[in-house]
């Protein structure tokens, strides 16, 4: 747990870059720190581990004042991860990774092997150990530079924009693998993020700083997303706040209806006559393949999305039901074997009966 | 070109290399060693920078002759007497690279090793000063060549090396070309094979530039 105290940090100049900090990160849960830029929130990050200290105020860790301990040790005992990675040229992959270790006096051989071991784990290919850092891409440079991080196997993990140096479509990647890691790993993560989008995905806990350091809010996403303490955390938010909440709604209550799949076109008749207009065509193994109109003319529409009940939120269920021409979501199973459909109002009355159901937040965002 | 004279001389060519070669290497080690600390003090307390560099600009900008002659007084007829002003040449060269090559260090490289618990010595010497070898190594080069060139200019103390090829057994025998031809080739080859060993050098310390 960490843990900060009246935290104040002043410049010479008189300029204020966090003001009065207090606030709890705590064990084994992500709280990302977000803010636009000149926020205080690096700032913040960089007194977790002495980089810069406060003018007034403690940071405790565990209950015990930072200041207590050496610098160098302290930091020894904290991955540090930063956005342009900061890998060293001169030193190999395997090396690179194997730098913390070596500090604390692990033999070179037993650094190695646990180096190699955190490669795989953040997903390099052991055939990249021996290449340097220009031989790498940028994606790969950031896997490098946790897997680095990891090497010690820190309880705590400070981590500053350590994605938003790649492409989009790599940053996606990397923020799954790490939630996917953290999962195994459970460690005490401070993540430093310009990046709404990435804070409500990554984080347990958010932190909102507003020009100034002045702390705004700290809270789940959800309750972030649900209600934003002020206008500026609220413009902050961006638009789509309300769809972007049905991302912390399950949609394992939504009622499946399976009176619309087929698995012959004969079937259609009866659906016909019964009033609808779209029946969703299965295979033998109740996999979705087509949607079909029941009066048989015109062409059957691909099923572009499906959701899992078990698994997805009520976001993927609404969207299902929006990209089908029957306007109904596909529930599948883990298999993806069609349970039934939901048409949009059911839906709908599930997000309803679920924001009155939990009024709390779940523990994180679903897909 | 009198061949004979080569054959007859070799003793002697050999030895003016050898000279040449030391007169010209012993001030790039000696201007490292000075260089190296003085350069990681001046990246580091950048106010300083300014005057060391104004001073070593002043001294490389004094003509090596008037230099010479001014050490004569000192020093008296030695070895000395040219080591020490290409030392100093040496000097203002290798000051700058080192400066730069701390300055090369990536910002994101220096503060990942310091937040994951270097500290300054340790720093400096396992990923400062490995990161700014290539910009270094190109001073050396720099001063190595530059160092071959002048010492000639000792020969008109009686210490220059190669450089007794043209003056000694050159102009004061009558203007022979043959000692200033062999002095030249000779002066040219010891630059170009200096330079190459200095290359590979570098490719040996630095595996992991991109090239």
């Amino acid at each position: 747990m960490i843990t900060f105290e009246h935290v104040t940090k002043r410049y010479p100049d008189g300029t204020v870059a966090v003001e009065d900090l207090d606030l709890v990160c705590p064990t084994g849960q992500i709280t990302v720190f977000v803010g636009p830029s000149g926020c205080g929130k690096t700032t913040s990050l960089r007194m977790i581990n002495r980089l810069l200290e406060p003018t007034s105020g403690r940071v405790l860790v565990d209950g015990e004042d930072i200041r207590q301990r050496n610098a160098a040790e302290l930091r020894r005992g904290m991955g540090y991860v930063i956005q342009q990675a900061g890998l060293f040229p001169h030193r190999t992959v395997l090396d690179n990774v194997a730098t913390v270790p070596l500090l604390l006096g692990t033999p070179k051989r037993e650094a190695r092997r646990r180096a190699a071991e955190q490669l795989e784990r953040v997903g390099l290919p052991a055939a990249l150990e021996k290449r340097y850092p220009y031989q790498l891409s940028g994606g790969q440079q950031q896997r490098v530079g946790v897997a680095r991080a990891l090497a010690a196997d820190p309880p705590i993990m400070l981590m500053d924009e350590p994605f938003s140096a790649v492409d989009p479509v790599v940053r996606g990647e990397l923020q799954q693998e790490f939630l996917r890691l953290q999962d195994d790993i459970g460690k005490t993560i401070v993540f430093v993020t310009h990046d709404v989008d990435e804070a409500v995905k990554l984080g347990d806990q958010i932190a909102v700083f507003a020009t100034g350091g002045h702390l705004v809010q700290v809270d789940t996403p959800e309750r972030l997303l649900a209600a934003p303490a002020d206008d500026f955390v609220a413009s902050f938010l961006g638009g789509d706040r309300g769809i972007r909440r049905l991302t912390f709604l399950a949609s394992d209550r939504v009622g499946l209806d399976s009176a619309d799949v087929v698995e012959r076109p004969e079937a259609l008749g009866p659906l016909r006559e019964a009033g609808r207009r779209w029946a969703l065509l299965v295979d033998a193994d109740r996999c979705p393949v087509a949607w079909v109109p029941t009066d048989s003319g015109g062409d059957g529409r691909p099923v572009e999305r499906t959701f899992n009940p078990a698994a997805d939120s009520l976001r993927v269920a609404l969207d299902s039901a929006l990209l089908s021409p029957a306007g109904r979501g596909v529930g599948v199973d883990d298999d993806g074997r069609v349970l039934g459909t939901a048409a949009h109002a059911d839906i709908l009355r599930a997000v309803t009966d679920e924001v009155a159901r939990t009024g709390r937040p779940r523990a994180g965002a679903l897909s | 070109m009198s061949w004979d004279w080569i054959g007859s001389h070799g003793p002697l060519i050999g030895s003016l290399l050898g000279e040449h070669l030391y007169l010209s290497v012993v001030p790039v080690v000696l201007g490292l060693v000075i260089a190296l600390p003085v350069g990681i003090v001046c990246a580091r307390y950048r106010r300083l920078y300014g005057p060391v560099l104004a001073a070593t600009s002043i001294l490389y900008a004094i003509p090596s002759l008037a230099l010479f002659v001014f050490l004569i007084g000192i020093t008296g007829l030695r070895n000395e007497t040219v080591l020490i002003p290409l030392t100093l040449y040496t000097l203002s060269v290798l000051v700058r690279n080192v400066v730069d090559g701390m300055r090369s260090v990536p910002e994101p490289v220096r503060d990942a090793a310091t937040g994951m618990g270097f500290g300054p010595l340790r720093r400096l010497v396992q990923v400062e000063l490995p990161v700014a070898i290539p910009l270094v190594v190109a001073g050396v080069r720099v001063a190595t060549v530059s160092n071959i060139s002048m010492v000639s200019i000792g020969s008109l103390l009686g210490f220059g090396g190669l450089g007794q090829l043209f003056t000694t057994y050159g102009i004061q025998l009558n203007f022979f070309t043959t000692a200033i031809i062999v002095g030249v080739v000779l002066s040219v080859a010891l630059a170009v094979a200096a330079d190459a060993l200095l290359v590979g050098l570098q490719r040996l310390l630095t595996p992991w530039a991109p090239r």
